[in-house]
């Protein structure tokens, strides 16, 4: 491509890799701040456009550049800014971080967008991150025609990647694996019947998690039936340890964490209630260590049984599998690069110019000339002073549009005049 | 008409190759959930549905009667009937990934057709099986033999999910199947549709033996209610006290027993149903 080194798209950012928490921590925005740093880089006329992601991984600042750089880098001035804004010394910013230009700041995007860039790859929370902040800089008008298809474009992409490969389709955390199982059994995990046994950290993250997820029925058994109840507060019931038996055929997920230290959950009991429920399954999670259900559950007809080591394994093998999909996901994002780029060199002021002119010269000849050829009474010499006077019509007309483009200092708002101009006459060819 | 580019056979030709397109893509969609390859397979498979009942259209305009009087014919009939059946259950379930598992079957009896029709000209035998009460008999029985060959397929699919729930083998089939629950459903809906069709199926065809023949007997009617109580019983689970592993197998048995029906009592023991 060549919008590359003097691209006036730019990035500047810190992420978790490169830049420790304490800096991290100095250089993050508030949305109240972010509103006050794009106004204040406009105003300077740093940037005419600016977006700024911030998130406790990662805070990256992207913009196109402004007509009030006066010759400076404009990374070192965003920087510069930067330190300024957050009183930071400018050495520390310089130290750590990444900047890029172009397309390599368009492909960051589109990378953060897809969960490439994350922590756990191919997590979900990021995308939603980045709408917010293309929301807040779209309110704080901050964005126009530009920014405002690049994060068109990175949601976009960010959706296709996780949609057409299995970068992030297979969880990669134990509650995650717990949860995908549960739902090859029962497909809608909210009306189902859960059963907690154990009232412990373990038992509350589940239960604040099958909350999360719409579940109505949880119960709690738990030796202490006081510590049950006050996992309860916020729905469920909670029975004595001496109810186990009794609730466990009504339950269709029973999820098991107590600190005992020998099986609670014998098969003899699991297979009574199994044959309670009359051919029901039943989806046993053991996350006790050592185990609580005694392992050989897992052979009745209708029970399956995970513990806490085969989760952990499903998950490490999701793990590798979601980076051998790297590969696949970087082809979509280099298809979308190389797509957001033909937009964007059509949009350069010459590609503009020269498909208005050319737009303008091919109405004129085909309703013209055409016509004028018709008029066969009038004279070869008086015709081509006809001819002669459309054309300079055309240059006529073409003029202030022109000027208009090419002489607006603010190289945003020449996109943006452009990007006008392609759309009320219809220049669009986007290659999409 | 038949040897005519147009005629039946050329048409099911296309109908055959628009299927194998479809099952392509079919199973690219499965191992990559990329929508396009979704779209390619419903619309090939629309295409390929919309020839196919063409060609039986032109089949049995050129007999006049239903296209099924002959084995040939009646495994087109049968293939186009698996496909119609596949389409109720995406638009009723909004689930289509059994899309690869259930085309194969309508590319099978096709390309059986095709193969078992070379060269042949259909001709009608009898005018006695050219009539509206055998041919919603021969039509309800198909219907009903297709909506069960597709809880076959879903019995299948279960037993593989639940195998790999179990062994934790969580490959990619594991996350692109449906549910226990949502295939036990699917199944389920597949066997009323194919139990309900067959009884009627086999009402109108005592009916028509006894106008015909002068007697309710043979020896078809016999497997045919027997199968009809196989998959009765997978649909009362509780009743049973099965889970669904069981059902799934007797279902399974269930479709053992149409296939003997179909193949070795239709051509070599019941001279009423052997198409001769």
């Amino acid at each position: 491509m060549s919008v590359l080194a003097d691209s006036p798209l730019v990035l500047v950012g810190w992420d978790y890799r490169q830049t420790p928490v304490e800096l991290r921590e100095r250089l993050a925005f508030s949305p109240d701040k972010v509103r006050e740093a794009l106004a204040a880089l406009r105003q300077e006329g740093l940037l005419s456009e600016g977006v700024i992601l911030s998130t406790c991984n990662r805070s990256e600042v992207y913009g196109l550049t402004g007509s009030g750089l006066e010759g400076r880098d404009p990374i070192y001035a965003l920087t510069e800014f930067l330190s300024r804004f957050h009183g930071v010394p400018h050495e520390d910013i310089e130290s750590a971080g990444y900047r890029f230009r172009g397309t390599d700041a368009v492909r960051h995007l589109l990378r953060v967008a897809a969960g490439l860039e994350s922590l756990a790859l191919g997590e979900d929370q990021i995308i939603g991150q980045v709408r917010e902040a293309f929301r807040l800089a779209s309110g704080a008008g901050a964005t126009r025609a530009v920014l405002h298809r690049l994060f068109q474009k990175a949601l976009e992409t960010g959706k296709r990647v996780r949609s057409e490969t299995g970068l992030s389709s297979r969880p990669i955390s134990i509650p995650g694996v717990a949860i995908e199982l549960a739902q090859k059994i029962f497909e809608d995990l909210a009306p189902r019947k859960f059963l907690i046994l154990g009232a412990g950290e373990t038992s509350s993250i589940f239960y604040d998690l099958l909350l999360a997820r719409g579940a109505r029925n949880i119960e709690v058994v738990n030796r202490t039936l006081a510590r049950s109840e006050e996992l309860c507060r916020r729905g469920g019931k909670a029975y004595p340890w001496e109810e186990l038996a009794a609730r466990l055929p009504h339950a269709d997920v029973v999820i098991s964490a107590t600190s005992a230290t020998t099986h609670v959950l014998s098969k003899e009991t699991a297979q009574k209630a199994l044959a309670e429920r009359r051919g029901q399954p039943l989806f046993f999670l053991d996350l006790g260590i050592p185990r609580n259900v005694e392992p050989s559950v897992g052979e009745l007809e209708d029970a399956f049984l995970y513990a806490v080591d085969d989760l952990q394994e499903i998950a490490e093998r999701n793990r590798q599998e979601r980076h051998n999909e790297i590969g696949p996901a970087m082809a979509i994002l280099e298809e979308e690069i190389d797509k957001f780029f033909s937009w964007f060199g059509a949009l350069a002021v010459t590609p503009t110019l020269t498909a208005l002119r050319q737009k303008f010269e091919t109405i004129r000849e085909a309703e013209f000339d055409q016509r004028l050829n018709q008029l066969t009474h009038i004279p070869e010499g008086d015709r081509e002073k006809i001819r002669l006077m459309a054309q300079s019509m055309v240059r006529c007309l073409l003029r202030n549009p022109t000027d208009a483009i090419k002489d607006e200092p603010d190289p945003g708002r020449r996109l943006d005049r452009a990007e006008v101009a392609r759309h009320l006459f219809g220049l669009d060819v986007r290659g999409e | 008409m038949m040897n005519s580019m147009w005629g039946p056979t050329s048409l099911s030709i296309i109908t055959l190759l628009l299927y194998i397109a479809a099952e392509g893509f079919s199973i690219a969609h499965l191992r990559r959930n990329k929508p396009s390859y979704g779209k390619a397979t419903y619309g090939l498979l629309l295409l390929a549905f919309v020839i196919h009942w063409f060609a039986l259209y032109l089949g049995a305009k050129a007999v006049r009667a239903v296209p099924y009087h002959d084995l040939p014919a009646s495994m087109s009939f049968f293939a186009w009937v698996v496909i119609l059946s596949y389409g109720i259950l995406v638009l009723r379930h909004r689930e289509g990934t059994t899309g690869p598992f259930v085309i194969p079957i309508a590319l099978l009896f096709l390309g059986a057709s095709l193969m078992a029709n070379q060269g042949g000209q259909m001709v009608i035998k009898s005018p006695k099986i050219s009539g509206p009460l055998f041919a919603t008999h021969v039509t309800t029985a198909l219907i009903g033999y297709a909506a069960l060959s597709l809880s076959f397929v879903l019995a299948q699919l279960y037993l593989i999910q639940n195998k790999q729930i179990r062994s934790r083998k969580l490959g990619v089939l594991f996350s692109r199947l449906p549910a226990l629950d949502v295939l036990s459903r699917l199944h389920r809906t597949a066997v009323i549709i194919g139990v309900s069709a067959l009884t009627v199926a086999s009402v109108l065809g005592l009916i028509w033996a006894k106008i015909n023949w002068g007697t309710f007997w043979d020896i078809k009617v016999l497997f045919t209610f027997l199968i009809i109580a196989i998959y009765l019983f997978t649909l009362f689970p509780r009743w049973l006290g099965w889970g669904g592993k069981k059902i799934a197998m007797l279902s399974v048995t269930g479709f053992m027993a149409i296939l003997f029906s179909y193949t070795i009592v239709n051509l070599f023991i019941s001279h009423g149903h052997s198409f001769r």
